[in-house]
């Protein structure tokens, strides 16, 4: 074995030493960017040089997801088009019905002087991507700063909340999920209005946090946010509480909750974008 | 050196796979699929860091792994720290791996490949709950002062006293 691989003589520093500058630097980065959010650049920068290759590798997937629409059988789509109409006609009637409220409440808050709620503007966006990260589920978004989009707004889908902008970049953002650990939504209980903090857990599950052991939440209930973190607006699905559980330990039930939007299936979402409601007394 | 090194492994090679593997990290995936996907990137940095180690090094390894923490949306350092300490690991091992067919270098790299992963759950764990205080570290510096006494006692005790005469 005369010279099986160079680094059995060294040249210049040894292994253990680069490996030790080199967790410097990485210590470093960390620091710089959790303590001072220094390296924002440098995310941006990836974020560039990355999302055309996001838009082009979506492709495949679509071409395939048309495919699969292609060979659709007949009678399916036959059907699907009639609970269509069906479900059209009892909407047209729900929607008559909310323009005369919506004009009722106008008046009454004309009368009350009451402020009028800020319109709401939606920014259409698709999954461009999900990230794989053990402390924060997120997706990244097709549309960014260039749309309006700012950090803090909350993503929707047709069937409920999906999560909040947290990243902004200039033609991309990032979402983190409702179901991420540590993202808090609030939220009340549909029936009851009791008011609570759905906490995720990862693993596209959340939890209804602090909850006193007489709590009137029953398995079935749906939350809605409360739109009293001035974030989300009020009213939106969140989640499906499929258990609740008595805890011996502790003084609260253990409320489960499984979020309504798909998290993981859904690639059109909606960001809404809103100024939150002013509570005028 | 190993002959079939000389084969393949130029600068086109290796930058055609290690871009190949960016390229595929940064498919839509989803669901299972997502969870089972292999970390692409960090298989072709610890091929190439075992094939080519002057070329494809530490250096390397950091810059994608910040790559990595950008498409997980991580804090910045975590992949990288890992995957520099995977480069290590396999360099550690190299002349050992080297001598494997497959399906025992694949054995050997799971090590590797776990310790990675740990890593990166590791820093990032101490990135978002950053500890409280070094005092944690403190019995470090206590352990040691106790272990030189009961060193120090014991060859007291043998009557080979504190200096090491040999």
């Amino acid at each position: 074995m005369a010279t099986p691989g160079q680094l059995m003589f060294a040249r210049g520093l040894g292994p253990t030493a680069r490996l030790l500058i080199w967790l410097l630097i990485g210590v470093g980065c960390v620091v710089l960017d959790t303590r001072y959010h220094a390296l924002d650049g440098l995310r941006s920068g990836f974020s560039l040089l990355l999302q055309p290759v996001r838009e082009t590798l979506r492709a495949p997937s679509d071409v395939a997801a048309e495919l699969g629409g292609f060979f659709t059988r007949h009678r399916l789509l036959q059907k699907e088009r009639d609970t269509l109409l069906a479900e059209r006609a009892r909407l047209m009637v729900n929607v008559n019905a909310a323009r005369e409220l919506l004009r009722e409440n106008a008046e009454l808050r004309s009368l009350l002087q009451l402020q009028t709620r800020p319109g709401q503007q939606v920014v259409h966006a698709a999954r461009l991507y999900q990230g794989h990260d053990w402390f924060a589920q997120r997706i990244t978004l097709d549309q960014g700063g260039g749309a309006g989009l700012r950090s803090g707004l909350p993503v929707v889908d047709a069937v409920g909340l999906v999560g909040q902008v947290t990243r902004v970049y200039p033609g991309s953002s990032e979402v983190t999920l409702v179901s991420s650990p540590q993202q808090l939504t609030p939220v009340f209980v549909e029936r009851t209005g009791q008011r609570g903090l759905a906490a995720g857990s990862g693993q596209n599950r959340m939890e209804l946090r602090y909850m006193p052991a007489q709590t009137d939440v029953r398995q079935g209930d749906r939350l809605l946010t409360s739109g009293i973190d001035r974030v989300y607006p009020a009213g939106i699905p969140v989640a499906r509480v499929p258990r609740v559980t008595r805890s011996q330990s502790g003084p609260y039930l253990r409320v489960e909750c499984l979020p309504l939007a798909g998290l993981d299936r859904s690639r059109a979402v909606l960001v809404l974008i809103a100024e939150p409601q002013v509570v005028t007394q | 050196m190993n002959a079939p090194n000389q084969t393949f492994g130029n600068w086109r090679h290796i930058l055609g796979s290690l871009t190949l593997a960016v390229l595929l990290e940064q498919l839509p995936w989803t669901g299972w699929v997502l969870a089972l996907r292999p970390d692409f990137v960090l298989v072709g940095v610890l091929f190439w860091a075992l094939h080519q180690p002057a070329r494809i090094g530490f250096a390397t390894a950091f810059f994608l792994g910040l790559l990595a923490d950008f498409q997980d949306g991580a804090v910045f350092g975590q992949h990288a720290i890992a995957y520099v300490i995977g480069v290590y690991l396999v360099l550690f091992l190299r002349l050992r791996l080297l001598q494997f067919d497959p399906f025992r270098q694949a054995a050997q790299l799971f090590p590797i490949l776990l310790a990675v992963q740990l890593t990166v759950l590791l820093v990032g764990w101490l990135a978002v709950n950053p500890p409280g205080g070094l005092t944690l570290l403190l019995p470090v510096l206590g352990s040691t002062v106790l272990w030189y006494l009961v060193a120090g006692f014991l060859r007291l005790w043998h009557g080979k006293g504190l200096q090491d005469r040999a």
